[in-house]
């Protein structure tokens, strides 16, 4: 399952980031999202915009097709 | 030696620096705000301060995170002052690691400990201290509270030598550190561990200054060595080793530890961001801060300082030069080119500030974060990325921070394609243009045709990035992560402070470059080819602006008074009401508007306005715009797309228009 899959207000487990950009990896990870963190989809952002997460209280945008490609249980 | 302020973004770093040094500075609460080092003096302390733009960590993905780390690359500096935001204690340290493996003397901030508790989040700062071995020292940036402690701990540990701690960073990794930092320069900033270190993360900037000083293929060679024994990145395995370090910290020294989201900031945002209604919530609040800047409030208020300087001030001047017997030349200068050129555009003072107060409102609530998710997929349908929406409302303001807080995007390209769209962003010198011929022509229709060239010129900006995006500046690998902190109440005194110090520019201009034009225009009014105090139809303003009134007249303003208005409006736009008020003889807006409504129709006022809004960037957003890219190319690239965008857009409002009908 990847972030996206979750509905409004899921949490979930993030397992990998399978994010090919390396400044991009580097950022999430200096936001505190990485593998074993809680992670929870607050809000999507229509026509395929960003969405809104949540990690240690605090609220993160990032692009939908790069929340795709991290990996949640 | 400066005292260095380094902080992650939206932590309170510049309203720590400003309780710090009692400065008038510039506060935003989204990253990025800091786009230069700002340098202040301590309190009673004369000691110099330097405000650093917010990092995450030393390695820099964007322009302005360079300016972090260079600093340290760089400059000396006696103290760094960490300012931690309390409720993101473990994403904070990771930047405090890097700057205690430096070995500068660090005192820590421990900020928002008020914040962080209702949040879940309790520290014990004594316990802290003991722990990272440097003073830690909770305060509250936004009230002040406790600067007076952290500025007595910076004198105490200023330029006391202090040993950097070390992390085991495991066998492979300490091999590496150890062999490279043999190969290093005696001389190498911090000291050669950290070096190493930066160097084996990864980090551009070190790498950069490393390469200028010897071979790096030996240092490069061992991090491979390092990565193959230990199956992934190096980076990687720093991350997580310090990661576990700062685990360790917070399990020793933290009472609660939640990390809880504040309530309210949730229910805001589950409005504000909403997928249906968060963009007709933003068009709303910008149309109502359109309206209240030129409606409702700012019309009134400059409709009276315009009655006070055609009025009183007028007179007393008058009355004041004929009084210590001036000249008639002195008499017609002060009168017909100051008072005309200067007063003409200090009028605008409070619609400009109005609007200024706005955008400041917006950075500081936080809000301003989330209208950059709020317009990415919009953005990056256009090829750019949400977080370039924010230096185009700055550039609303004023085009030349504007280009600057463009250095907040990551990507080259997309910052570069920002930068060319940004003299589109109508700024407020272009106001006085619009309010005057708005006025003139369209009073009861104000706002709306205001609005609508504000439209316009977003338009355009996002169609010209269209343009860069699928031609010459082709990008494949947009990026977007931002970060929406909390949203708090603006304090007024910063608000104030933040407000001042974007406008103050507006009338520092006028005291300067417009004085001073005002002065030129006057004179080349006075002056002819054939003598001095000529018809203003003789003048060599005339023949000047005659030169490219032919050029004009398609565009449906052909007379030589609009041709060197815009000659003179490259200076500063809102020297094109200044010229015509001197031009036209008058000292006030409401003789102006008379001799306008004379002179243009409807319709060709608008085509005015129209390029007025397209036509070459300002000279202060020309010089910002090289600066910032660091070429000619495409510094004179975006004054002939501006130029020749401007003719044919006019053109067309102005052709269509007539054979439409519109008078």
């Amino acid at each position: 399952m990847v972030l996206t899959d979750l509905y409004k207000g899921e949490t979930a487990v993030v397992v990998r980031l399978a994010i090919e950009q390396e400044a991009l990896k580097q950022r999430l990870l200096h936001l505190g999202v990485k593998e074993g963190k809680m992670v929870r989809l607050k809000a999507a952002m229509p026509f395929g915009g960003p969405v809104m997460v949540e990690v240690d209280g605090q609220a993160i945008g990032l692009r939908r097709k790069e929340a795709a490609s991290i990996e949640v249980r | 030696m400066y005292v260095a302020l380094f902080g992650n973004p939206n932590t309170g770093k510049t309203s720590l620096f400003n309780c710090l040094t009692g400065s008038y500075e510039y506060v935003g609460n989204w990253s990025g705000v800091t786009v230069e080092k700002k340098v202040g003096v301590l309190r009673q302390h004369g000691v110099p301060v330097v405000d650093l733009p917010g990092v995450y960590s030393l390695q820099p993905l964007s322009r302005d995170e360079g300016v972090a780390t260079d600093f340290l690359l760089t400059e000396p500096c006696s103290a760094i002052v960490n300012i931690v935001d309390a409720s993101q204690l473990r994403r904070n340290l990771h930047l405090t690691v890097q700057l205690l493996e430096f070995g500068c003397p660090v005192v820590i901030a421990l900020n928002m400990v008020d914040v962080a508790e209702k949040r879940g989040v309790k520290v014990d700062a004594a316990k802290l201290s003991k722990y990272l071995g440097v003073p830690v020292i909770p305060v509250i940036a936004r009230t002040g509270k406790g600067t007076n402690e952290l500025v007595h701990a910076v004198l105490a540990a200023k330029d006391k030598p202090h040993p950097a701690i070390a992390i085991d960073y495991g066998a492979e990794v300490e091999n590496a550190i150890r062999r490279i930092a043999e190969q290093l320069p005696d001389d190498v900033p911090g000291n050669k561990r950290w070096a190493a270190l930066q160097f084996l993360e990864g980090n551009e900037r070190m790498a950069a200054y490393l390469h200028g000083r010897f071979d790096l293929s030996p240092l490069a060679a061992i991090r491979e060595e390092t990565e193959q024994a230990l199956g992934y990145q190096a980076a990687k395995h720093i991350y997580e080793t310090r990661d576990r370090w700062i685990s360790e910290a917070i399990a020793v020294t933290a009472i609660e530890f939640e990390q809880k989201p504040l309530t309210l900031t949730e229910k805001i945002d589950a409005v504000v961001t909403n997928r249906y209604v968060g963009l007709p919530i933003f068009l709303a609040l910008m149309y109502v801060v359109f309206m209240l800047t030129f409606n409702w409030l700012g019309t009134p208020l400059a409709d009276r300082l315009d009655a006070f300087f055609s009025g009183p001030l007028t007179d007393w001047l008058s009355r004041l030069l004929h009084w210590t017997g001036a000249s008639p030349f002195i008499k017609a200068l002060v009168l017909d080119g100051v008072v005309a050129g200067v007063g003409g555009v200090l009028v605008f003072v409070p619609q400009i500030f109005i609007l200024f107060f706005f955008i400041s409102l917006l950075e500081d609530s936080g809000y301003m974060a989330r209208v950059a998710m709020v317009m990415d997929r919009m953005m990056e349908a256009i090829g750019l990325n949400g977080k370039a929406f924010i230096p185009m409302i700055i550039g609303f303001g004023c085009n030349v921070p504007g280009v600057m807080a463009a250095r907040t995007i990551e990507q080259p390209k997309e910052r570069l394609m920002t930068i060319l769209a940004l003299p589109f962003m109508s700024c407020s010198a272009r106001l006085p243009v619009y309010a005057l011929f708005a006025g003139t022509f369209f009073a009861r229709e104000q706002a709306l045709v205001v609005f609508s060239l504000y439209v316009l010129g977003i338009v355009v900006a996002l169609g010209l990035a269209k343009l860069f995006s699928s031609t010459l500046l082709k990008n494949e690998n947009s990026l977007f992560v931002i970060e929406l902190p909390p949203y708090r109440v603006p304090q007024a005194l910063t608000l104030w402070r933040s407000t001042w110090e974007k406008g103050k520019g507006f009338i520092r201009k006028a005291g300067t470059f417009i004085f001073g034009g005002s002065v030129a225009i006057w004179l080349l009014t006075y002056v002819g080819p054939r003598g001095v105090g000529v018809p203003m139809d003789d003048s060599l303003l005339a023949a000047i602006g005659g030169l490219i009134a032919p050029l004009l007249s398609p565009l449906g303003f052909g007379a030589w008074q609009a041709g060197a208005a815009l000659i003179t409006g490259f200076l500063a736009k809102e020297v094109v009401v200044s010229t015509m008020n001197i031009i036209y003889h008058v000292h006030e807006a409401s003789g102006l508007k008379k001799v306008i409504a004379a002179q243009f129709t409807p319709l060709s006022a608008f085509s005015f306005m129209v390029f007025v809004l397209l036509y070459t960037p300002c000279l202060a957003t020309v010089a910002a715009i090289r600066k910032e890219t660091g070429s000619w190319k495409w510094t004179l690239l975006s004054i002939g797309i501006a130029l020749t965008v401007a003719y044919m857009i006019s053109l067309l409002v102005y052709q269509a228009g007539k054979i439409v009908g519109f008078p």
